[in-house]
């Protein structure tokens, strides 16, 4: 996911009501942590003591229990889906223009939770997080995260909530094979499930971009086998690992559309120098430079190794099988330009789950703007996620011929 | 909250009629699922639209009804033999590219296949077409040839011989008279306004 899908500007008329008081807006936010402190076992066989889960909630739990919309977030991402931290943070959550009171997703109906994955390292425990053995940085002691330990630990957390049922899981790319694995390992939890963006496993191109952005950071001496302070590390090739990534989630079109060939002012009209001439290069020395103030390059190994290794249709023989104990209406959203987790993935996604007999559905949205266009501000995509979690109720038939 | 009501019509009944409770149905070229809807609502089937508009599928997903984006015979393609119980192809077969492709593959993953379509051999559009000169237009095609999707226009005796030519056994069928709903009895092919064909293997 990109840092700078550009946020609306503040409405004009807002000028004496600052943005994040404004209303359809849920405000101000705060995260808070839920403390697995039992053994927690990962698909690997290795073992962590307990773990701590990132996360943040928006609208309240009703009375049954059954009205929450777990939001899953793509590699990068984290639990910050909607409004603010502060007055003055410059943007709001991710996916803020579609959570919030009267949005897409109402959170005056549902009750809206979002948490940073196992792995992670936003908040959440993962290779940065301090081994309680040793005292230090786990590093590459943390052990392999799979998507589904990802989705394990989230539903740890859900029981905490007091979740019952999931009124449904929505996730883009990497979020997305999250909401599938709650379908397949929760049936009885989720009842409906909206991918966009994603696949049943990635194809080769997906793994040979994450594998380049590995080698980026292993290759950095700062690196040294995993083992570097907070504030040291591999911090070039973290910065080139998510340069390149940033490439692959948008497009040619839209790169062409926002930067052309178009030069920076400082270039000086000279051709012959390898300082930043183009605005696109500045751009992405921007997106690597503030990836890793926020970012550790260890979890990004995981995750992306995580990523890799997701495969549906290997683990259950078949992607029908995989399928086979799912119970939730599916939503699958496909995007024309995105060529990281292309149409045809998508829709394979869906056609397994018609195979095995489920509800599920296909959408394809046209747009330009490459793998993050799920994150894309439309009125078409918010009419069909407002159409999948709040359906009209039943038409009446004339019978009157 | 107003209601949402919808009006049934007769070959919506004829459609329905033909349909099995509880079975697996598939509509191709569903549109905004309103047959769909009908025959989950009074037929109990588990039911699957396929249509090229995204307007079209977000209003699938509104009723609640499974529906996907893209290619007809792409998403026949994918499913096994006599995946569904019935397929039907309502007020679309003549604007399909490939016509027989659609068929065929209809017949392969369907036990049955129910086609409706407007019969272009109904003596008003003969006489319409004899002394206008003019394409087609009336209340069921509205649109002048500049503004319209390219549409194949077929008519009973062309939709049978189709049948004959290709060996597809017609279970059952339905004339309906120039206002779509009293039935045609005779010479359909010049009184008929509307057709509907049960077609099996």
């Amino acid at each position: 996911m990109t840092d700078d899908i550009d946020t609306l500007p503040a409405a004009p008329t807002a000028e004496t009501t600052p943005r994040h008081l404004a209303p359809g807006e849920v405000g101000l936010v705060s995260p808070r942590d839920f403390v697995h402190a039992q053994p927690f076992s990962f698909r690997s066989g290795q073992t962590i003591s307990g773990f701590q889960l990132r996360y943040e909630t928006y609208g309240t739990l009703n009375a049954t229990r059954d009205n929450a919309v777990l939001i899953c977030h793509a590699l990068s991402g984290d639990h910050h889906c909607a409004g603010w931290h502060t007055p003055t943070d410059k943007k709001p959550g991710w996916w803020n223009n579609l959570i919030g009171p009267g949005k897409a997703v109402d959170t005056r109906r549902f009750f809206v939770v979002c948490a940073n994955v196992l792995g992670g390292c936003q908040g959440s425990t993962g290779p940065s997080s301090s081994n309680p053995e040793t005292g230090r940085p786990y590093g590459i002691l943390f052990p392999f995260v799979t998507i589904g330990d990802m989705v394990r630990a989230q539903k740890l957390l859900l029981d905490h909530l007091g979740v019952v049922e999931l009124h449904g899981v929505i996730g883009g790319s990497m979020g997305g094979m999250l909401a599938l694995r709650f379908a397949t390992d929760y049936p009885r939890l989720t009842r409906r499930v909206l991918g966009m963006a994603t696949t049943g496993r990635e194809s080769a191109q997906a793994i040979a971009f994450n594998e380049v952005g590995r080698q980026a950071i292993m290759q950095d001496p700062a690196w040294n086998r995993g083992d570097y302070t907070k504030d040291a590390g591999p911090r070039v090739g973290l910065a080139i690992a998510r340069m390149m990534a940033h490439i692959t989630y948008v497009s040619d079109a839209s790169m062409d559309r926002k930067f052309g060939r178009r030069k920076k002012d400082t270039a000086n009209g000279d051709a012959y120098t390898f300082d930043v001439q183009f605005e696109v290069e500045g751009y992405l020395r921007h997106q690597g430079q503030s990836f890793i103030n926020r970012f550790d390059a260890n979890s990004y190994l995981y995750i992306t190794r995580a990523l890799d290794q997701f495969d549906l249709a290997h683990a259950h023989g078949t992607l029908e099988q995989a399928f086979a104990a799912v119970e939730a209406e599916t939503l699958i959203v496909g995007f024309t330009s995105d060529w990281l987790f292309p149409p045809e993935q998508n829709r394979q996604l869906a056609l397994a789950l018609l195979r095995a007999g489920k509800r599920a559905s296909y959408a394809e949205l046209s747009t330009d703007l490459g793998h993050d266009s799920f994150l894309l501000e439309s009125e078409e995509l918010y009419g069909l996620v407002r159409g999948w979690i709040e359906r009209d109720q039943p038409y009446v038939f004339d019978y009157a011929i | 909250m107003t209601k949402l009501v919808e009006k049934r019509t007769v070959d919506m009944e004829i459609i329905g009629d033909w349909v099995e409770p509880n079975t697996r149905v598939l509509d191709l070229g569903c549109g905004p699922g309103v047959l769909l809807d009908y025959l989950v609502q009074t037929k109990k089937v588990s039911a699957v639209g396929v249509d090229l508009e995204l307007a079209k599928i977000t209003s699938c997903v509104r009723r609640g009804l499974a529906a996907y984006q893209g290619d007809m015979t792409e998403f026949m393609r994918a499913f096994p033999d006599k995946h569904f119980d019935r397929v039907i192809c309502s007020r679309t077969v003549h604007e399909l590219g490939d016509p027989t492709a659609v068929i065929t593959e209809a017949l392969r993953v369907g036990r049955a296949l129910t086609v409706g379509f407007v019969n272009h051999g109904f003596w008003k559009n003969r006489v319409d077409m004899l002394l206008r000169g003019r394409k087609l237009r009336n209340p069921v095609y509205t649109t002048e040839w500049f503004e319209s999707r390219p549409a194949n226009p077929v008519t009973i005796a062309d939709f049978e011989h189709f049948c004959a030519t290709k060996e597809i056994r017609i279970a059952r069928r339905a004339h309906l008279a120039g206002d779509w709903h009293s039935p045609c009895r005779a010479l359909p092919n010049l009184f008929a306004g509307y057709a509907l064909y049960d077609l099996a293997r």
